[in-house]
């Protein structure tokens, strides 16, 4: 009988929604994008799952999120998940991406300029 | 002994002259009176003579008369006799010698070879062609039963084993198809990785998947060959415990305890990943929905001992011994026309499982108020997770060569475990390390005991003050949150070493 490929021999037996717990995308409320920077508050613990624990390593000084996913392997929202049960167990701090709801609207810019203008 | 081979028939001329009997007797009567009435004396005498010989010829005929019967008497006890034994042949062959017929059929010896030495064929081994007291026709009588039985078991037995066989081809089918599947999912995975939306779909359908793959390997296994894809390389216990959980409905209740840091070799990767789901999915299954199924791995004098424990209602004695008979009849092998509903076959599997590798597989009631699936998996199997590639979960493969590539290996110490710690003094010898590179190398190996766990966080204090300042200098992107980080572990952020220290003193107070 013939086996699968030999190229199955590679690789891992766990799936990627074991190491999520199911989830596609991080619980916490904070947006986390590509470049959005993570920094560890401390060393991994020793009964932190793997991943999180090599996150926690790699970002003794600030990596972005793309970066962490491209160093682990894993997809990014696996990353954000894990990166948000970090943020969660208040083991890391993440920069958030800056909003760009934030920036001010060009009605308000213009009725700054008009206001100067009549200064 | 030819006269159990006449024919019935033979006794009748015995009976002719049982008939002549009478006729002569009288025939002697006649001349005696004929002699007492006569008075001419020939006459007399003649009658006397005939008298004399017709009373020999009596005497005669009944001398003849007490051989024969003698004789029958002799031939009945010898009829007796045979009678016995073909009575007792005939018993033996329903109790003996056909029920260890298809025993030995079963057990897969050729047919041929039972017939013969269980005397179903003229030759040394033939049991009744040498007894006297069997006649030929009754011999081939026996062998001719025999045959048949044996020819019809055997029949059945070929029927099964392609029937079997079937299972198992459609089995490794549906296997490769979903091997095939997972690896383009892990792939689309991947690709999506940026869309959660999309991602979360994926990774419901890779469950879905893993699931039939699951159930393929059972049938695979019931029919008797190995379950799923097969690992040359050892895997780490975590990655195997995970391995099983990513396969059962309910995963997301299971928690996963801690872990002693060994690898499974190779061969039995699969398998135990194989009975560890399948006791998981029992655990799962069998216990309230809202309860939490506990995975542990323990080092014991034997090997390593993977337990699980429900909440689930307590396995009453009888129920935990009728469990623990499936598992044994399942270890002696299995008929597939004996399995029933899923549980049983999910521990018809876990039996031949452990049969096959040798696992030990028990259960008990647990100190949760269920069931508790202990398996241990001996010593032989079990080999240290330095044989484990960084492969063993999916976290650092990418990163792996280039952890060896700058690996200059100076610490003695942290030659011996291998693979978590060697690359580890690689940041301070390299020029100007990232501090990516650093976490790179660290990650490669990161199931882990506690005390290797503590001997990083010594590498990572000692090594720190001298590959920290470099990126301090270097103002790389990112560099202020560093400090705003050193700032808020309630250190007084002097300059640019100070905040090296206060991260120290960070992961020291950690």
């Amino acid at each position: 009988m013939k086996e699968p490929p030999s190229s199955w021999e590679d690789g891992s037996p766990e799936r990627l929604y074991v190491i999520t717990g199911g989830r596609s995308g991080p619980s916490t409320s904070v947006q986390l994008d590509l470049v959005t920077l993570v920094v560890a508050k401390g060393p991994p613990r020793p009964e932190m799952q793997p991943e999180q624990a090599s996150i926690l390593r790699m970002c003794q000084s600030p990596l972005s999120v793309a970066e962490i996913a491209a160093y682990a392997g894993l997809p990014v929202s696996v990353v954000t998940v894990l990166v948000g049960d970090l943020m969660a167990a208040q083991r890391v701090h993440v920069r958030p991406p800056i909003p760009t709801a934030k920036l001010p609207d060009l009605a308000l810019i213009e009725a700054v300029i008009d206001g100067l203008q009549k200064l | 002994m030819e006269q159990r081979d006449i024919p019935p028939e033979t006794a009748r001329p015995e009976a002719g002259a049982g008939r002549a009997l009478p006729a002569i007797a009288s025939l002697a009567a006649v001349c005696l009176v004929g002699a007492l009435v006569s008075s001419s004396e020939p006459v007399g005498t003649v009658l006397i003579a005939a008298g004399a010989l017709c009373a020999a010829a009596v005497f005669v005929e009944a001398l003849r008369r007490g051989r024969a019967l003698a004789d029958r008497t002799a031939r009945i006890a010898a009829l007796q006799h045979t009678l016995a034994r073909q009575e007792t042949e005939a018993t033996r062959l329903s109790a003996v010698v056909l029920p260890e017929a298809i025993d030995r059929l079963r057990r897969g010896e050729p047919a041929e070879e039972v017939l013969t030495s269980l005397g179903g064929r003229a030759g040394p081994g033939n049991r009744w062609g040498s007894d006297d007291a069997l006649t030929p026709r009754f011999r081939t009588a026996l062998q001719g039963v025999l045959a048949h039985a044996v020819d019809a078991v055997d029949n059945e037995e070929s029927l099964r084993d392609s029937a079997q066989r079937a299972f198992v081809n459609v089995a490794r089918r549906v296997q490769a198809i979903v091997h095939q599947q997972a690896h383009e999912m892990r792939e689309m995975e991947d690709r999506h990785g940026r869309n959660p939306d999309v991602f979360g779909d994926l990774l419901r359908l890779d469950h879905g998947t893993a699931l039939i793959g699951r159930l393929a390997d059972s049938i695979s296994v019931l029919g008797g060959s190995r379950p799923g894809r097969q690992w040359s390389r050892a895997v780490t216990l975590y990655s195997v415990m995970r391995g099983a959980m990513s396969r059962i409905i309910d995963y997301q209740r299971v928690e996963l305890h801690s872990v002693s840091e060994v690898a499974v070799v190779g061969p039995v990767v699969e398998p135990l990943i194989h009975t560890l789901a399948e006791l998981l999915d029992n655990a799962t299954r069998y216990s309230p929905p809202h309860t939490r199924v506990h995975l542990t791995a323990v080092e014991v004098q034997s090997g390593i001992a993977v337990e699980i424990e429900d909440g689930g209602l307590s396995m009453s004695e009888e129920a935990r011994a009728r469990a623990e008979r499936m598992l044994a009849q399942a270890q002696s092998g299995i008929d597939l026309n004996d399995l029933g509903e899923t549980p049983r076959l999910g521990l018809a599997v876990v039996g031949r499982l452990a049969q096959a590798y040798g696992f030990q597989v028990s259960l008990r009631s647990s100190a949760y108020g269920g069931v508790r699936a202990v398996v241990i998996v001996p010593q032989h199997l079990i080999t240290t997770a330095s044989a484990a590639t960084g492969l063993a979960h999916g976290i650092g493969s990418s990163s792996g060569p280039r952890a060896v590539s700058a690996t200059p290996r100076e610490h003695p110490v942290d030659a011996m475990p291998a693979g978590v710690s060697v690359p580890r003094p690689a940041p301070a010898p390299a020029p100007g390390p990232m501090p990516v590179a650093d976490g790179a190398t660290t990650e490669r190996t990161a199931t882990g005991l506690p005390q290797r766990r503590r001997k990083d966080r010594l590498t990572t204090t000692e090594v720190r003050p001298a590959a920290r300042p470099q990126p301090a200098d270097d103002n790389g992107p990112g560099m202020w949150l560093e400090a705003f980080h050193s700032g808020l572990s309630g250190e007084p952020g002097k300059d640019a070493p100070g905040a090296q220290d206060a991260s120290g003193s960070a992961t020291k107070g950690a």
